[in-house]
């Protein structure tokens, strides 16, 4: 089949769905979707510019951008190009549908043909995505720098494009050239890596840095940084003459957990994401442990159960421990030195770390049947989980504090260091614990019917308190900073032991969480019944029912009584005469509400059979 | 005149899935034409060989030809046909259009006698126009059959194909690799069917990714090979 062939085949079959699904578009959904769109586009732009300010940056700290924004700017290409390759080496950055790949990609259709239409359609929206960011954030930052407002914006949306050129590029080369997994990574990291030591002064220019020389144009103009745009433009151009080359077996096993990854982040279901992730990658846990595994019955087998899943890990997530619990661990330093935000990275790189170490746990909630099979409540399993996920997280929080208190240049004193790194573990394994067990949200349930507003907020309070636990549990290190820096009393360590004990109290409300959640969700959703009217007046007619169904039952057991009675009057009178009356049938008073009073006679009964 | 190549060789094709060994180095010749059964219990890597000869899986080590072109060239797909034991469509088009869309990806003519005439073989006459997205598993079989058959193609890969299917339509079946294997087209047919030998030129058993025979076997044979 020629290649115009194979053209023309794909294209009418493009057209055709294309069609289709035009036809069956929501429209109301599709203007929903817009609405809620530029709504959370307004709360980002009006929060940046908030964040911003307006007032003019001094000459030092213009001084400050143009010496070391480009390396800044440089080491994002670089994160991007890092990502690109990675996402490249997994059959990335296209997500075909199955079908595609069964049907299309396995007939004599030149793949190079059937490939580049979705590469267009997916460069082209990341493109114009990237240029509006681009170009918003120049808006944003003209407001502070010197220099004419159009070329902030074009070279923010300019910078934006390349960014994702470079990308997408080399993503593209990576799945066509089939780079191994590995070898991406290992490029990549160096890539990132140059970035992060020229932008500390510590490496020579890295070449990203030339191409950061785009973000600041505007303060310093550069002509070698254009180079950077002819790169990405190259490494596009390069990545869709060989994306034929795409392996069918990664671009199918990412087709199929893409889509499940997706639905999962629209539902934030952070743990099914995480599932999928490590599918994506392939991470699977050893065959063979680390640690073989003791003959004899365990004492604890929830513990045991814990220890073996740890003795699986594979060697990737133990390399992501480690990298996490040096990040964290240089973040720690960063933040004694006075640069604050920092403790958010910290806390997100061990809560990262957590999320790992609590895989027993979450393999218990994904399985709820098995768990109902158990002669435990669910949530005491749950708690039985909590000691092992605990002492793994600690460990990488302590292999963070040994980064942040190396006796190499400016570092944490041995005493917080190790204190913070023990807190910050545990409280990074309560905000894994709760990311683990609150699963999905319900998808009908009271708040999902309220506006998108207050359903928004609290998915945000969902997806953020988890990291936001973790975060908390470097509170003592900027006590303990505090204490250094201030008059020092009480001291660094016991300043932090005095943030921690609010700390043990969050611990503990998590442990509860964790115990309780099953019962606290029941009784939110009966509270919730309870609440809701038309669940009242259900309830009432139930309850009307009832007792309709109980004076019934009364008056024909009266009228049986009478029966008899009167039977039995002809036949033993005089007998009978000194006999004791029968008692009456008890009748149980009727439900308030439903009747008035406790008279046997019905009230408002004709309302009632209309 | 040349003689015609072999419709499959495969040499010390291997699969490996990090520690684990999916399918030890095999080398097998399959001559144009020639009807071949696959037999073996669960994951003694059946599958995962069709699928590599399909492409679908890219293989650890070794080579596969297909009618004498590399699994690579467009030649080699154009030639090879696979009919999986999950039945892969599309949501939006109905068995039609799925039929003739495939057709014309392979230079036919779309939807033709021979297409009708498969949906009526298995009964799917009534469903021609429904969507297979709302198909039962077994009718989402037969579409795939009709998928896999009404292209052409010299070498057919079929992996597991009774799953799903009732009586009338595992009859069919036989009778469609028959009739394609009547026309010259090499089959080779993964299955757990002990009496499917029987109809075949040749059976290649295999336990744990390794061949434990190879040639001409009875049900007995097989019953004492993969176990009943």
């Amino acid at each position: 089949m020629t290649i115009a062939e194979s053209s023309a085949v794909a294209a009418e079959l493009r057209r055709a769905r294309r069609k289709r699904r035009v036809a069956s578009i929501h429209w109301i959904d599709a203007l929903y979707q817009v609405y809620i769109t530029g709504l959370v586009s307004v709360v980002v732009v009006v929060l940046l510019s908030g964040a911003i300010g307006d007032g003019k940056v001094s000459p030092a700290g213009i001084a400050d951008i143009e010496a070391h924004g480009p390396a800044a700017a440089g080491l994002l290409v670089a994160i991007a190009v890092f990502f690109g390759l990675r996402s490249g080496s997994r059959g990335g950055p296209l997500a075909l549908e199955r079908p595609d790949v069964r049907h299309v990609l396995l007939s004599p259709v030149d793949r190079g043909v059937a490939l580049r239409g979705p590469a267009w359609r997916q460069l082209r929206f990341l493109l114009a995505a990237s240029a509006a960011v681009g170009a918003a954030v120049g808006q944003l930052v003209v407001r502070r720098l010197p220099g004419n407002a159009l070329e902030w914006i074009v070279f923010g949306a300019l910078f934006g494009v390349t960014l994702v050129g470079l990308g997408y590029g080399c993503a593209l080369l990576a799945s066509g050239l089939n780079v191994k997994h590995w070898v991406a990574s290992l490029i990549g990291g160096v890539l990132v890596a140059w970035s992060v030591g020229d932008l500390v002064g510590r490496l020579p220019l890295s070449p990203f840095t030339v191409v950061g020389h785009i973000a600041v144009w505007p303060l310093e103009p550069d002509w070698l940084a254009i180079l950077g745009v002819l790169l990405g433009v190259v490494l596009v151009v390069l990545g869709m003459r060989w994306v034929s080359g795409i392996s069918l077996e990664a671009a199918e096993r990412r087709t199929a957990l893409v889509g499940q990854m997706r639905f999962a982040v629209t539902l934030q279901d952070l743990r099914t994401v995480l599932v999928l992730r490590r599918q994506l990658s392939q991470e699977h846990p050893r065959s063979k442990p680390w640690i073989r595994a003791a003959r004899r019955t365990p004492k604890y087998p929830v513990w045991h159960r814990g220890v073996r899943s740890f003795a699986r890990w594979p060697f990737s997530r133990i390399v992501r421990a480690l990298l996490m619990a040096t990040i964290a661990g240089l973040c720690m330093r960063a933040v004694w030195n006075g640069t604050t935000p920092l403790v958010v990275v910290a806390g997100m790189a061990l809560w990262i770390a957590a999320l790992d170490a609590a895989e027993p746990l979450g393999q218990e909630v994904d399985h709820p049947g098995r768990t109902d099979t158990f002669p435990l409540p669910r949530g005491q399993i749950f708690v039985l989980h909590l000691p092992i996920l605990f002492v793994i997280s600690v460990l990488v929080g302590l292999l963070g504090a040994a980064v942040a208190v190396a006796p190499v240049g400016s570092s944490v004193p041995v005493g917080p260091g190790i204190f913070v790194g023990v807190m910050a573990g545990i409280l990074a394994a309560c905000g894994a614990a709760i990311s683990v067990i609150q699963g999905a949200p319900d998808p009908v349930d009271t708040l999902s019917m309220v506006t998108p507003e207050i359903a928004g907020t609290r998915t945000v309070i969902r997806t953020a308190m988890p990291p936001a636990i973790a975060i908390l549990g470097l509170m003592p290190l900027l006590a303990a900073r505090a204490s250094e820096q201030g008059a020092g009393d009480p001291p660094p360590l016991p300043a932090a032991m005095n943030v921690a004990i609010p700390l043990l109290f969050v611990v503990v409300l998590v442990g509860g969480y964790v115990r309780f959640r099953d019962e606290i969700r029941t009784w939110m959703a009966e509270a919730s019944e309870q609440m809701s009217p038309s669940k009242a007046v259900e309830r009432q007619r139930e309850e009307r029912l009832a007792a309709e169904q109980r004076e019934a039952e009364a008056l024909a057991e009266s009228k049986r009584v009478a029966k008899e009675a009167e039977a039995g009057k002809s036949a033993s009178q005089g007998a009978k005469a000194r006999q004791k009356p029968k008692p009456k049938p008890s009748v149980s008073p009727p439900p308030e509400g439903v009747r008035g009073g406790t008279s046997a006679k019905p009230i408002g009964r004709k309302r009632d059979q209309k | 005149m040349s003689a015609q190549p072999p419709a499959l060789v495969a040499k010390d094709l291997t699969k490996t899935y990090d520690d684990l060994v999916a399918l030890q180095p095999m080398s097998i010749t399959v001559p144009s034409g020639q009807s071949m059964a696959l037999i073996g219990h669960n994951g003694s890597g059946k599958s995962t060989f069709l699928r590599m000869v399909a492409g679908l899986l890219d293989a650890s080590g070794g080579e596969i030809e297909i009618a004498g072109f590399e699994l690579s060239d467009v030649e080699a797909r154009a030639t090879t046909s696979f009919l999986p034991d999950d039945p892969v469509l599309y949501d939006d088009l109905s068995l039609r259009e799925h039929a003739e869309y495939i057709s014309k990806l392979h230079g036919g003519d779309g939807w033709d006698d021979y297409a009708e005439s498969l949906c009526v073989r298995l009964g799917l006459e009534e469903r021609i126009d429904d969507l297979p997205s709302r198909f039962s598993r077994g009718l989402r079989q037969k579409t795939a059959i009709v998928l896999a058959l009404v292209r052409p193609f010299s070498l057919l890969l079929v992996d597991e194909p009774f799953v799903g299917l009732d009586q009338p339509g595992k009859l069919v079946l036989l009778e469609l690799l028959a009739e394609v294997h009547a026309e010259g087209a090499a089959t080779l047919v993964a299955t757990h069917d002990p009496t499917y030998v029987e109809r075949v030129d040749r059976s290649i058993a295999l336990r744990d990714g390794e061949v434990i025979f190879d040639g001409k076997a009875s049900v007995d044979e097989v019953l004492h090979l993969v176990g009943g």
